[in-house]
């Protein structure tokens, strides 16, 4: 059954190589990727789609730099201070490159202590918060007690951050080690950090963690996570049935719920383009002065 | 306190949008707001100016300016695009359109996609407001009508002939101010001359 459409004068000027295929793929749902490209080919050799600023990269890297996207907590000045605080402080630091999953080890300043530091170290299961007030949570089973801590990535009190293994994994939070068996969790005190050569790309840990027997501490099932692998066999026919019941498949064509969650490309490049050169700045002076080789004085042995 | 999601790249929307969502109540819920608004930007895109309730169109906008800056920024063949695309346009040749006919036509524009006015209430006594929602650059004529520069009005071409008036009683001032000071030249240029013949 051919559709009857109102067809404006611009359409029939500009479309009559589309018109004459349109007939045959009418009913089709979704137009095929090999016929478009063609098209493409034919009508506008020299088109292509949007290229972004390359400076957006750093948005994985440093992501506590951009604003909290809800704009009734959006102060452009505050946000603009907070950036120059950030700035000084990683000057002060090396706040290194890390995501979650990567395991981190972290020196903090505490007077009760013998020593008076205190280092702890764990796999990091969560990023959040923006500016200064950025977190990251630290996970570790130390003497089979599951111990997580949170710290702040701009604490003053930080001494040391370091990064014992730079990796990231399947999913964006791992909240559900807290229901996985202890053997995902538990990392020595005393590990040696993993140098990985210059230029590597960040590795993707694919392991499926396995969880222990129900009651959990959340609906693992519900989440659509990558990164475990026996949730099936803990659940019980109520459960699937309530699970599809919940699902919302039309969230993720939500153009507008995307665009308030996210800072848009425009905004993203005027931040990145004032922080980036100090950025890169501190970067290289810290790789040479890692390879500088100090001179040492030899401790004389008195005879 | 939250952390901007990093994992998608969207453009900057032009116009303005609220910080909440609108509800668009109905039987069906939320899956139930985006059927509707679903309908409404196949329409928007189809008859390129719909009249509608205020609110679902303000909603319909936000969504259908979203949909071509994504179509503009990834093009053709970029498949979450184009499931998005099918997801939104219920009718599928509107799919083409987009891509073939609105995406060329908005590539360059510095302005939102769409325009809304206000429209007057057609029930007396229910405050329903009402709006217009067109895509810019469509074939119809203009909804405003705005003959401020039309030079065929009574108040233009007062206004153009007392701006004539005076421009020219400026140059006549200026052309007397030259001659004058012309005369006072020529006068200096003799005086001397006479005076020394005279001594001599």
């Amino acid at each position: 059954m051919s559709i009857v459409i109102r067809k404006s004068t611009i359409d029939i000027l500009c479309a009559a190589k589309w018109i004459a295929r349109r007939d045959c793929r009418a009913l089709s749902s979704v137009p095929e990727k090999v016929d478009i490209g063609e098209e493409v080919k034919e009508k506008v050799p020299g088109h292509k789609p949007r290229a972004h600023n390359p400076l957006l990269e750093y948005r994985h890297v440093y992501p506590e730099f951009l604003p909290d996207p809800n704009p009734k907590w959006r102060n452009s000045l505050r946000e603009k201070m907070e950036r120059a605080d950030m700035l000084k402080r990683r000057s002060q630091i090396d706040i290194p490159e890390f995501y979650v999953g990567s395991i981190v080890a972290v020196t903090i300043s505490d007077p009760h202590a013998q020593g008076k530091t205190n280092r702890f170290v764990g796999i990091c299961i969560d990023r959040k918060g923006s500016g200064l007030r950025a977190e990251f949570i630290l996970r570790n089973v130390i003497d089979h007690q599951g111990v997580e801590v949170r710290y702040e990535l701009y604490d003053p009190t930080i001494q040391l951050i370091q990064v014992l293994r730079l990796e990231k994994r399947l999913d964006d939070k791992l909240y559900y080690l807290r229901d996985a068996l202890p053997e995902y969790c538990t990392f020595p005190l005393d590990m040696d950090p993993e140098i990985l050569p210059e230029g590597t790309p960040v590795p993707l840990n694919p392991v499926q963690v396995k969880l222990k027997p129900r009651p959990w501490l959340e609906r693992w099932e519900r989440q659509e996570l990558k990164g475990v692998s026996n949730i099936e066999e803990h659940l019980k026919e109520k459960d699937r049935v309530r699970r599809e019941l919940r699902k919302t498949p039309w969230e993720k064509y939500d153009l507008m719920k995307q665009y308030r969650k996210t800072i848009p490309a425009e905004d993203q490049s005027e931040i990145w383009n004032e922080v980036y050169n100090q950025l890169q700045q501190m970067r290289v002076s810290r790789k040479k002065m890692s390879r500088k080789r100090t001179f040492a004085t030899p401790k004389t042995q008195l005879a | 306190m939250n952390q901007a999601d990093i994992s998608k790249i969207v453009s900057k929307l032009r116009i303005k949008v609220p910080p909440e969502h609108r509800r668009l109540r109905g039987p069906q819920g939320p899956e139930g707001r985006l059927n509707k608004l679903r309908k409404t930007v196949t329409g928007l895109i189809k008859y390129e100016r719909i009249e509608l309730n205020y609110r679902r169109g303000d909603e319909a906008r936000q969504y259908a300016e979203r949909l071509i800056s994504e179509a503009i920024s990834h093009g053709d063949c970029h498949k979450p695009t184009m499931e998005i695309a099918d997801y939104w346009l219920l009718e599928k040749q509107l799919v083409h359109k987009l891509f073939k006919v609105l995406v060329p036509r908005y590539e360059n524009y510095n302005t939102a996609f769409t325009k809304m006015y206000k429209a007057p209430q057609t029930y007396y006594g229910r405050n329903i407001d009402k709006a217009v929602l067109e895509l810019r650059g469509n074939p119809y004529p203009s909804l405003t009508n705005k003959q401020s520069n039309n030079r065929l009005l009574l108040q233009n071409v007062l206004l153009d002939a007392a701006k004539y008036d005076y421009r020219q009683a400026k140059y006549a001032e200026m052309a007397d101010k030259m001659s004058k000071t012309e005369e006072l030249q020529t006068k200096l240029d003799n005086n001397p001359e006479s005076k020394p013949s005279e001594s001599s």
